[in-house]
């Protein structure tokens, strides 16, 4: 299993379409993907509970994934989170 | 004073109880308890509903393509990542295997719980996707109620021993809920007494009766009704006394129910020494479970359109688990499975486009299958594959000529070699048999015999192929008389057929759960009888008092006679000792 601490650098934090986007690419492994932010912690792969979370710019999230392809998928995890989701801002 | 109605008595029995009446409309969430051994199906349906519309929204996404749709593509994306989110199909899932209630309802709770947590928070980016999870569970109920789930609605009762369900008609998935929660008695506006309703009321011994015109608007929600199922009478408004003087009747009903249930036991030997055998009819899990209490000597008639009715065809594996599970409820005994005998009134909605102008000289049974090679082959295999569980038999619905039957033959050989090639090795054997239910298929046994290992009467269509009687139809289900001369004389044809060919020969329509007619059968030579588990006590018990030689005497003198005789007195006297 690898953790890591994330912090959202987009404008309008975890928002529909970027929530979107992560749980897409959190999908594409078949790793399982956990984020939890003050206690609440969610499957990646749940969009409603990523929304559930409700994290605004710049929330810190920690970041959980475990299985066969984890390296992978916390790497194009991390740089979906450090390009901002692909947002203009 | 009272009031009566009366309808056709499909199914005997009383019964006494207050109205509920089940109405067609708006989709409503039916909420009701799940068997523990339906519990699989349904979350079979929840998964296949939420694959259709996964699929409806990929395609509408791929329609938008192209027209500068970049929002409602992005929109639609969001709902198929709801769709897909285990947050709400885990959860509904988990409700439906531990609580076992149906898809609907799972579903409809998940939706609370999740709509709860989103009020919680502040934010109004996220208030915003309630509308969205609304619309995608929306399309899951759309698309479970393709599968008809049924017209059960939450202001059901849950126990229905008392109740008395009101209804234009009822089909086999309102059928086996209703079953299962023991329901007191049936009344449908339309039907007649061959309808999938009727016979899974007889067979369930659930009190029924159909063609009472307007029955939902006429009877009020939570009247105490009468329903004697035999006369095909309903009455309302009564007084204290007759409703006592029906209860009354009831318990007779039942305690002459009790009565008959000593000859299960009893060797099938006639009062002069005659062997015959006696096989059940089933479908439905409940069904084969009424079979083995009454001890048949296997399943004559496996039919298999329910796995059909949930609207889509179901695939090899579904198909492989309901016939090894047959085979496995029997313990050994013998189960003929027939193959898809879907037309008519019995068309699958899956199907739909089978339709023609008159479906019942239309595509259907046999020539259904014929017509769709890769569904037939999917049913042929799975029926292959559950031989090794025990003895199997395939039986061909809707026979009417030599080319249809080797063109099947051909296939299950075909399918058997594959099998054999992926290493599974099947009887090449198994017994494939034909229903004979068409003038056709009577009167051409002397070829067919040859292709056919066994033959199975099916009378409901023999009687309404050979008198032009739609036996849905409650104008002319009057003139439905299985003891026609010209049907009896068919019956005869078939059965010395059978003997010159050496083929056994099985009555499997529900002429064989009749009492009177069953001797008519045996006079007529019949010895292999399958039919409803319910029927099979009275018909054991009327066969066992039978004195055979009797029955055959005046079944030959009967048909030595004009052919106007009367059919009724021929029953009748068959019934004197």
């Amino acid at each position: 299993m690898i953790q890591k601490t994330l912090t959202l650098r987009n404008q309008r934090g975890l928002h529909a379409r970027a929530a979107s986007k992560l749980v897409q690419c959190a999908s594409a492994f078949q790793s399982q993907v956990w984020l939890t932010r003050q206690g609440r912690r969610v499957n990646a792969q749940s969009i409603m509970g990523v929304l559930l979370l409700a994290a605004p710019s710049g929330s810190e999230l920690l970041m959980e994934v475990d299985g066969p392809d984890e390296e992978q998928a916390i790497a194009a995890l991390v740089e979906l989170v450090d390009n901002r989701f692909g947002e203009d801002q | 004073m009272s009031l009566a109605f009366s309808g056709i008595g499909v199914s005997r029995g009383i019964a006494v109880g207050r109205v509920h009446r089940l109405t067609a409309g708006q989709p409503s969430v039916a909420e009701y308890h799940l068997e523990p051994g339906d519990i699989e199906q349904e979350l079979e349906r929840l998964d296949s509903a939420v694959d259709r519309g996964d699929r409806f929204l990929t395609e509408l996404m791929a329609r938008s393509e192209g027209e500068g749709g970049d929002t409602a593509r992005e929109l639609l994306e969001a709902h198929r990542l709801i769709l897909r989110d285990p947050m709400l199909l885990d959860g509904a899932r988990e409700a439906v295997s531990e609580q076992r209630i149906n898809a609907e309802w799972a579903l409809a709770r998940q939706r609370e719980q999740l709509i709860d947590e989103f009020r919680k928070i502040d934010d109004e980016y996220i208030a915003l996707r309630q509308e969205d999870l609304d619309q995608v569970v929306k399309l899951i109920l759309r698309e479970l109620a393709e599968q008809p789930g049924s017209l059960l609605t939450a202001k059901t009762p849950h126990r229905l021993n008392e109740v008395i369900i009101v209804a234009g008609e009822l089909g086999p998935a309102e059928m086996a809920v209703l079953h299962q929660r023991r329901v007191g008695g049936l009344v449908t506006e339309h039907g007649g007494p061959m309808s999938h309703a009727a016979i899974l009321a007889r067979s369930l011994e659930i009190p029924m009766v159909v063609g009472v015109h307007r029955a939902v608007s006429l009877l009020r929600e939570d009247e105490t009704l009468i329903l004697d199922g035999h006369y095909g009478s309903l009455i309302c408004s009564h007084s204290e006394p007759l409703q006592r003087h029906y209860e009354d009747k009831r318990e007779v009903i039942q305690r002459r129910r009790a009565d008959l249930g000593r000859y299960i036991s009893r060797p099938s030997r006639t009062a002069d020494g005659q062997g015959f055998q006696l096989y059940g009819n089933a479908e439905l899990p409940q069904e084969f479970e009424r079979c083995r209490e009454v001890r048949v000597a296997g399943i004559g008639l496996m039919r298999t359109e329910y796995l059909f009715l949930d609207g889509t065809i179901p695939d090899e594996e579904t198909q492989f688990r309901a016939y090894r599970a047959a085979l496995k409820q029997m313990d050994g005994r013998p189960v003929t499975v027939r193959t898809l005998d879907a037309g008519g009134d019995k068309l699958p909605p899956a199907m739909a486009l089978s339709e023609g102008p008159n479906p019942a000289l239309g595509l259907r049974g046999l020539r259904l299958s014929l017509a769709m090679p890769d569904s037939f082959r999917d049913q042929i295999n799975a029926i292959l594959r559950a031989s090794v569980q025990g003895p199997i038999e395939i039986l061909l619905p809707m026979i009417t000529s030599l080319n249809e039957v080797r063109q099947a033959r051909a296939l299950i050989e075909d399918c058997r070699l594959t099998l054999r090639r992926q290493g599974l090795a099947i009887d090449p054997d198994i017994p494939i048999g034909g229903m004979i239910e068409t003038p056709a298929a009577a009167l051409s046994l002397d070829a067919l015999a040859a292709e056919l290992d066994f033959l199975s009467i099916g009378t409901n269509d023999l009687v309404q192929y050979t008198l032009a009687v739609d036996r849905q139809d409650e104008l002319v289900s009057y003139l439905h008389d299985p003891a026609h001369p010209a049907v009896l004389r068919l019956l005869a044809e078939i059965v010395e057929q059978g003997q010159r060919h050496q083929r056994p020969v099985t009555v499997c329509g529900e002429l064989a759960g009749d009492e009177r007619a069953a001797r008519l059968l045996l006079g007529l030579g019949v010895r292999r009888f399958s039919l409803p588990p319910s029927a099979l006590p009275a018909v054991k018990k009327s066969l066992i008092e039978a004195d055979s030689r009797r029955c055959r005497e005046l079944v030959e003198t009967w048909r030595s006679q004009s052919s106007d005789a009367d059919s009724q007195r021929l029953l009748a006297d068959l019934m004197r000792d």
